[in-house]
This record gives structure tokens, sequence and C-alpha cells, in this order.
């Protein structure tokens, strides 16, 4: 509770009031989502913590895709973009992705309480995974440079799917 | 999952709490101990989440945020300079974050502050269908209608005045028992919105 002195100032009963009506509120209506925490646990379960973050790009349209339909996804960060798209087939998923821009680059599609799938894309940045379990989701790309020399680590954050 | 390591029976930073919590973790999540990022996670995510969401952001995009913050943290981990300003830390690099996706892809540029006083909540508060009492419907609604930085602080002021986020009110000065001058202009312009909203009784 907001233990907050109503002598503060004149309106002091009133505010006290107010916000412990508000903290109810945001308590009830606004709390994170549950299963947040674990999801942030696993994002950061990483090898590597020395990671770029690539953020998902939410066009309109796209908003409020999440939990299971098929659909693409963009996530970029600094010049790179990584597009991808999920393909239900039962309980498994097909993940066809793109790079921009392309390079043979390992990626690496980690799923919780499941052994990480990983592949090479192709010279035009393709690749393909097609037969990846459902649950908590999350893209790790190692990048190389023209010279196929290692180089920076992108991860997205998790998507459940 | 994940094979709980543990350096002997306790924690470093069992038994502590607040601040002292905080930078104990940081302190063995430096040297390794992957527990300690965990219990930050588990206690710390509501914090960012309402600094997300009290910048406007919807539910989804506030999640992402949530994790885009942590990651960062995990990045630099090594290099924050006082593990004891971790809540400070959170709380700016979660706005910074939130701020940055504002724009909606529309335009690259950051919003001015006076911008951001601007800026009506459009993204909306969840559903308050479930709301049964009037007063708390009036009052979400009313609270909606704040502008970014009076949402933001007052979620913060709500969780500062919590006994386990004692580090967060350490660490905004927001001394328990003081509102303070710019949370009670905030409160001031909630209580113009909630009679708007068909009086206070």
């Amino acid at each position: 509770m907001n233990d907050i002195d109503p002598r503060d100032d004149r309106r002091g009963n009133e505010d006290t009031a107010v916000l412990t009506a508000l903290a109810h509120l945001v308590d009830e209506l606004d709390p994170p989502p549950t299963d947040l925490v674990q999801r942030v646990q696993f994002a950061i379960d990483l090898e590597d913590i020395d990671v770029e973050v690539a953020r998902w790009v939410r066009a309109g349209s796209l908003t409020g895709v999440r939990g299971g339909q098929p659909g693409t996804i963009t996530f970029t960060v600094d010049n790179l973009t990584l597009m991808v798209n999920f393909t239900a087939t039962g309980e498994r998923n097909r993940i066809d992705g793109w790079l921009v821009p392309a390079g043979e680059h390992t990626v690496e599609v980690r799923v919780s309480e499941h052994a990480s799938a990983t592949t090479t894309a192709d010279d035009g940045g393709r690749f393909v995974l097609a037969d990846v379990p459902t649950g908590t989701t999350q893209i790790v790309v190692h990048l190389v440079n023209a010279r196929g020399e290692r180089g920076r680590t992108v991860v997205t954050p998790t998507i459940v799917l | 999952m994940r094979e709980v390591r543990t350096t002997g029976e306790h924690p470093p930073w069992e038994g502590l709490d607040g601040t002292e919590r905080h930078a104990a973790c940081i302190v063995a999540a430096r040297a390794g101990n992957r527990q300690a990022m965990d219990v930050l996670v588990a206690e710390l995510t509501p914090l960012v989440w309402h600094v997300a969401r009290g910048n406007g952001l919807d539910r989804s995009t506030a999640e992402d945020v949530v994790q885009t913050v942590w990651l960062a943290l995990l990045k630099n981990v090594d290099r924050l300079k006082e593990p004891r300003a971790l809540v400070g830390w959170l709380v700016v690099t979660a706005r910074r974050e939130a701020q940055r996706t504002w724009p909606s892809q529309k335009t690259e540029l950051p919003l001015a502050p006076e911008v951001a006083d601007q800026l009506k909540s459009e993204t909306g508060l969840p559903e308050d269908a479930a709301l049964n009492d009037d007063r708390d419907h009036r009052l979400w609604r009313a609270f909606g209608r704040l502008n970014a930085r009076c949402q933001e602080l007052l979620r913060l002021t709500v969780l500062a005045g919590r006994s386990e986020y004692r580090a967060v009110a350490e660490a905004l000065a927001m001394p328990r028992g003081s509102i303070g001058p710019t949370r009670g202009r905030c409160l001031t312009v909630l209580r113009g919105f909630l009679e708007q909203e068909g009086g206070s009784r």
C-alpha cells in the first residue's frame, strides 16, 4: 500500500485515496503477463552474452499476430533485417527465413525445453528449418562477413509459437 | 530447463533486500552466476513493464521492450559503473527503448519532451469491462487520459510504495510518505479528469 502521509499537503487524503485505488487497478488490470519472467529468463540464457538485440518491426497489419497463427515477422537491428515466416504443421513449425544483407550466416532456433535447431543461410540469405517444435522461440544469428569470418551475434526477443 | 547453479549453500544476495540485494546480484552475475540474473529478472520485471506501459506502449510491444531491456543488461553487466544504481539504469533504458517505438516506424525522429507530454495513450489501457465498480471504471479511464510522463510517474509511485520495491523509491528519490510537487500536479490533473468522467463520489 502507499503509506503516503495525508498531512503532506491539503489534498493529501484525497490523493492517498486515489493512489490506493490506482494501485489496485494497476495490479488488477495491467500486470505483466504471467509467463513474461519465464520468457525473459529463457531469452537471456545464452552462451554468448555479447549480443545485439533485433527489434520486432510491427507493421499495423501484423499487430496482434501472436500465439500460433502463421505469419511473417520482421526483425531489424542496425543494417540487418531478418524476416521469418512460420507455418504450423501440426505440433511443429516450418520456418522460412531471409537475412539481408545476405551471407552464409549461421541461424540457430532456440525453443524452450527443446534442443536448438541450427542451419546455415544460403548465399542469398535464405534459410529453412522444416521441423521445429512449438513453444517459446528465439532466433540467434551468428553473422559472417564476406570472407566467411565470424562477426556479431544477433538475437530476437522470444516469441510464443 | 536450466540447472540451478549455486555457489555453496547460500547465494550472496540471500538475506539482503532493496538496493543491496540488486548490487549483490549484479556482482554475482559478473562472476558468471546465472541464477543471479534470474533473480533480478523475477523481481524487477514488473518495474520495467510499468515503465514501458506508462510510456504508452501496448501490451505486446511492452513485452518486447521488457525483453530488450534485460538482454541489454546482460550485454552491459560488466560495464554498469555502479551496481547499486541498477534500478535507475533499468528505468532509463526502458524509457529510451519505449520512446524508440513511439513514432511507430512513421519517422525516426525522437519526440521532444514537450511532445511526449502531449502524447495521449492511443494504445489505451486493457479492457475495463471487468470492472464492476463504477468509480474504478471512471478512475481507469481518467488515468488513461494522462500524458505519458504522469502515467509513468504514477505507476512508479504505486510500485515504490510497496516494501519490496524499496529500491525503486530510493533510486527515483520518491521518499515514502511524501507525494512531491510533480506527483502532486499529476494527481491534480487526474482528479480533474475524474470529475469530468462523472464526479468523484
